[in-house]
């Protein structure tokens, strides 16, 4: 019994440094690396997320584990993690409406642009010129306003940019979209 | 002897011709303007043994070595279509921007919505926040002098718009791409008539509102490229660009111009 309540409040210390460690933002994204989290909760911290999972579907948030493009990072300590390319986030688990999303900060032509792009990337394996995909924004949004809403979903991570103009599904369209969702959706829509 | 010569100085200038087709073509497809079956890859291999007996140089080595090499980005390029194609995620690309075309934007909307779940995060206290904050707050007056502030200003009662309220805020109208693209091409016609083009002469209008709309319309020229703002001293042209690349680029930095009332 003693031994039971030692590993509740063992895991609900750790639990809290968790929610921590994925709630507050400490870099430029948010979440937390893989190897911030082992470091941070020990070797079983899968464990102590799975139950933080379990909390958090009581309040419709889940934790995303969304594997990342860049290769090594160095620690505090100096430490290289190389290979630990894993994102560990918040995310909400059910949906928004359109009046949510409004109060949230969005306009409903800036989220019609972006189905937009992510389904057209999608249809093109994930990456396609930038120029074509301003040229079909601008077909309905004005060539002005492509331009600009482009803008904003690189600035945003929504999309990504290479040197040669190219344009690729972003890491936080990765982390927030469901893409087979968006693309059976597209494919349902009736004209 | 020396027609052998000839015959193989010509093989190798078009082998070296057709190699670096190849490369542009590969290139093409990498940076997916081209579809990759686009390339018939078995024709670009036989034209690589067809040529390889007359390399001599490295530098030809090294080409043929580049085409193979972009040649089996192509098949691995093939391969992964040939995956995604079978996946749940495919849809014919054409039939994809027909949809987008004629969706409505909350049809669009909601469909992303359906499938969105953003991220939650929280803002906290940072040293540099706590130093802002600490700025923000040496900075500002004291309450009875900021009363005092508002007391002095002229206010004035909400009343309805007019028309041309609404005409000159962009509400009502010509469309914005029309009145930027009717701008451009008129800086490009005092442009070419005389080979400068002065900031201020081009911006000012007798009208103050019409200033700085022509302002605010030559900021968004100059950011999207498609005129470039040059600064010599106090003189500030403007001198429209001959290949606009029509983005903004990341480095730019904001060139703030206040425009006073008497100018």
């Amino acid at each position: 019994m003693q031994d039971k309540e030692t590993a509740q409040n063992f895991y609900s210390d750790r639990l809290k440094r968790a929610i921590h460690l994925l709630l507050f933002r400490r870099g430029k994204m948010p979440g937390a690396k893989e190897w911030e989290l082992k470091e941070k909760l020990g070797k079983n911290f899968e464990q102590v997320i799975e139950q933080l999972n379990q909390l958090l579907s009581e309040l419709d948030l889940e934790i995303k584990k969304v594997k990342e493009s860049s290769s090594m990072e160095t620690t505090q300590e100096g430490e290289i993690h190389p290979g630990d390319m894993t994102r560990y986030y918040i995310t909400l688990k059910g949906s928004l409406g359109l009046k949510e999303a409004k109060m949230i900060g969005w306009r409903i032509d800036n989220l019609a642009a972006l189905a937009a792009s992510i389904a057209y990337l999608l249809s093109k394996q994930g990456k396609a010129p930038r120029e074509d995909l301003e040229r079909l924004l601008s077909n309905k949004f004005g060539k002005w306003k492509a331009v600009t809403l482009v803008d904003v979903f690189l600035r945003t991570g929504y999309l990504e940019e290479d040197d040669a103009g190219v344009t690729s599904i972003g890491w936080r369209t990765q982390s927030e979209v469901d893409l087979k969702t968006l693309m059976t959706k597209m494919a349902e829509v009736k004209l | 002897m020396s027609e052998k010569n000839q015959v193989k100085r010509g093989s190798y200038a078009s082998g070296r011709r057709e190699l670096k087709e190849i490369v542009e073509t590969c290139e093409a497809i990498s940076e997916r303007k081209f579809n990759p079956f686009f390339l018939d890859v078995r024709l670009g291999v036989e034209t690589l043994r067809q040529y390889f007996p007359f390399w001599e140089t490295f530098a030809d080595h090294c080409l043929d070595a580049h085409t193979l090499n972009r040649l089996s980005e192509v098949v691995r390029l093939q391969n992964t279509q040939l995956k995604f194609q079978s996946s749940m995620l495919y849809a014919d690309p054409e039939f994809i921007a027909r949809k987008i075309d004629r969706m409505s934007e909350k049809r669009l909307a909601e469909v992303l919505l359906q499938s969105w779940h953003p991220l939650s995060e929280m803002e906290q206290l940072t040293e540099q926040t706590l130093v802002n904050a600490i700025n923000y707050w040496n900075a500002l007056l004291p309450i009875a002098a900021r009363w005092k502030r508002r007391e002095h200003m002229d206010s004035k009662q909400p009343s309805p718009a007019s028309n041309d309220t609404l005409i000159g805020l962009g509400i009502r109208g010509e469309d914005f791409d029309q009145q930027l693209t009717r701008l451009l091409d008129e800086l490009r016609d005092v442009y070419k008539s005389s080979g400068y083009v002065g900031y201020w002469n081009f911006i000012r209008r007798p009208e103050y509102q019409e200033t700085v709309n022509r302002a605010y319309l030559v900021s968004f020229l100059v950011t999207y490229d498609y005129v470039k703002l040059h600064v010599h001293e106090d003189e500030l042209s403007l001198v429209p660009t001959d290949q606009p690349s029509g983005k903004a680029k990341p480095s730019a930095t904001s060139f703030p111009i206040p425009i006073p009332r008497s100018d």
